[in-house]
């Protein structure tokens, strides 16, 4: 009990600290730009453009009954976010480890401002995103607003729990093991290719179907999208699994990071 | 106010550092070959108390354990054995600027650098004019720090972190920053705030700063308390096996040194005087 007091305490006193490193991100990131944050606006757009031409006019794919470019963008922005976060939450702590050495500061606070950051990018992709939903698809490949996007918050804050845990994680074993980097860079491309983004799992054998549900990005991105697309609830299966994987992945992220990070100090 | 109990601080050389799949791989089929923990004790059973209100510094020669012992005290390492107590708030002022952003302009780091120290938004907001006036930048506030000299970043750094009334103060070395203007301002500073009954630990190589501030030195060498005591005796000794000589000594020696010098320079004027005298006789 004392040490949940203490934590919620080193909170408070250190979100000041979370909201100038979230705000510094953003000011470097677009400083020089001429378009600035409208990039964090345009980019997902077009990286939609570049895969909708790419997959359903030389591919030819089609899904039955759905709107496709709203498919691939909900599945696009999602793990964008995913993939951007837990790759900065790695580098974080190595990349300030100087600042480490002077002072003290809490070092989780290192990967969690940098989920925040990217975060608040994906809450502003999610304007596009609106804009591609109201305005594409005819008849029954219309999506609508629905009550069910209530459910949306929930399951963005899952993933966003998630890749705090796998980030925590990924930035204790790139403090021992620089590779990390590079390794988890094909990870992530491996990761891409097996989330179902631009294609349907239904496409899938029957076995590879199964395995494939277990991966925690495909059951964000599909709960969302049963709200998005087909305006329904989606499976209570797919939203305790959800929050499953978001507290798992936390808690082993948390212990790894705890039991180590006193020795962050030696690996400079 | 500061407890240090039989502290002892390690570090593993070697091996930790170049750990590679290699290693690894060779290690699992050659046990010889295994690279060796290479120890390294940056501190052994250090123990010392700093009483409320107390100056106390630090001195010894480099990789004496100096640094670290600040940043055991100060938190940003945890010691392998040993106990450190600290009562109160920690102001480090270990490495200034420490927590600056390039790309950022003064004003940004103000803030940015002040939260990295831990002062919330209120405290910077009602002191940013007097970090701003003290650290004499108000026209180059929008600048990125990207552009300023080396002496104006130290002058914001120097600015923004002493603006608190810490309860402990750890200071290594940073009297010597900016112009000569601007030293004497954070000396004059430093003096305010160690006489405003501040707990300070002060870590110098210059003897004669720490026997102007502090109450107490301690004398660390390779790790080990050499010796604890009221400034002048400390300092003494030190200087004594430092040169093989004691500080009066010193003076003195440097003293004739010149002297000698002025000597031999004015009998190699008169020399010289004579020579003309003699070539306008010739």
């Amino acid at each position: 009990m004392k040490t949940i007091k203490n934590i919620f305490a080193n909170f408070k006193r250190y979100s000041f600290l979370m909201q100038q490193l979230v705000s510094r991100d953003f000011k470097v990131k677009y400083k020089r730009s001429v378009l600035g944050i409208l990039w964090s606006l345009l980019y997902p757009v077009l990286m939609m453009i570049v895969m909708a031409i790419v997959f359903s006019q030389m591919f030819n794919m089609r899904m039955e009954g759905v709107n496709y470019l709203v498919y691939l963008m909900t599945g696009l922005v999602m793990f964008n976010y995913f993939n951007e976060a837990s790759n900065l939450a790695m580098t974080s702590v190595v990349t300030n480890f100087t600042l480490m050495t002077k002072v003290y500061i809490p070092k989780y606070i290192f990967p969690i401002s940098k989920c925040l950051f990217v975060g608040i990018n994906f809450l502003l992709t999610l304007i596009p995103l609106l804009f591609v939903i109201l305005f594409t698809g005819s008849g029954a490949t219309k999506c609508d607003i629905n009550i069910y996007y209530l459910i949306l918050p929930y399951i963005f804050l899952c993933m966003f729990l998630f890749t705090v845990g796998l980030g925590l994680l990924l930035a204790t074993i790139s403090v021992f093991l620089r590779d990390m980097f590079y390794i988890y860079g094909i990870i992530l491309t491996i990761w891409q290719y097996f989330t179902p983004i631009f294609y349907d799992i239904q496409m899938l054998p029957t076995k590879l179907q199964a395995i494939f549900k277990l991966n925690p990005l495909y059951v964000f991105i599909t709960s969302a999208r049963e709200i998005i697309l087909f305006s329904k609830m989606p499976d209570p299966y797919l939203l305790v699994s959800s929050g499953v994987f978001a507290i798992g992945m936390l808690l082993i992220g948390i212990y790894f990071f705890r039991k180590k990070q006193d020795q962050f100090i030696y690996h400079i | 106010m500061i407890r240090i109990k039989n502290i002892s601080m390690k570090f593993n050389l070697g091996i930790d550092k170049d750990f590679s799949f290699k290693m690894l791989f060779i290690s699992l089929f050659d046990r010889k070959r295994r690279p060796k923990l290479e120890e390294f004790w940056a501190l052994k059973n250090v123990s010392f108390d700093v009483q409320k209100g107390e100056v106390v510094g630090l001195i010894g020669s480099n990789g004496a354990g100096k640094s670290t012992l600040l940043k055991v005290v100060s938190g940003v390492m945890k010691p392998t054995k040993g106990k450190v107590e600290v009562d109160g708030s920690v102001a480090p002022m270990i490495e200034l600027g420490a927590g600056f952003d390039q790309e950022l302009t003064a004003r940004e780091n103000i803030y940015l650098n002040g939260a990295v120290l831990g002062y919330s938004k209120a405290f910077i907001d009602e002191k940013f004019n007097e970090i701003v006036e003290f650290s004499e930048l108000v026209d180059f506030l929008d600048v990125p720090v990207k552009n300023f000299s080396s002496g104006m970043v130290a002058k914001l750094a120097f600015s923004i972190s002493t603006i608190v009334d810490p309860e402990i103060l750890i200071v290594d070395e940073i009297l010597s920053v900016g112009d000569i203007k601007f030293q004497e301002k954070s000396r004059n500073k430093m003096m305010e705030m160690i006489k405003g009954g501040t707990t300070v630990l002060y870590v110098s190589h210059s003897l004669a700063s720490i026997q102007e501030l502090c109450d107490r030195v301690v004398w660390l060498e390779h790790g080990e308390v050499k010796m604890i005591g009221d400034a002048k005796t400390v300092c003494d000794a030190y200087y004594l096996e430092q040169m093989g000589e004691t500080q009066e000594q010193g003076i003195q020696r440097r003293k004739q040194e010149n002297e000698e010098k002025k000597h031999k320079e004015k009998n190699v004027k008169r020399k010289k005087k004579h020579e003309k005298v003699i070539d306008r006789q010739l």
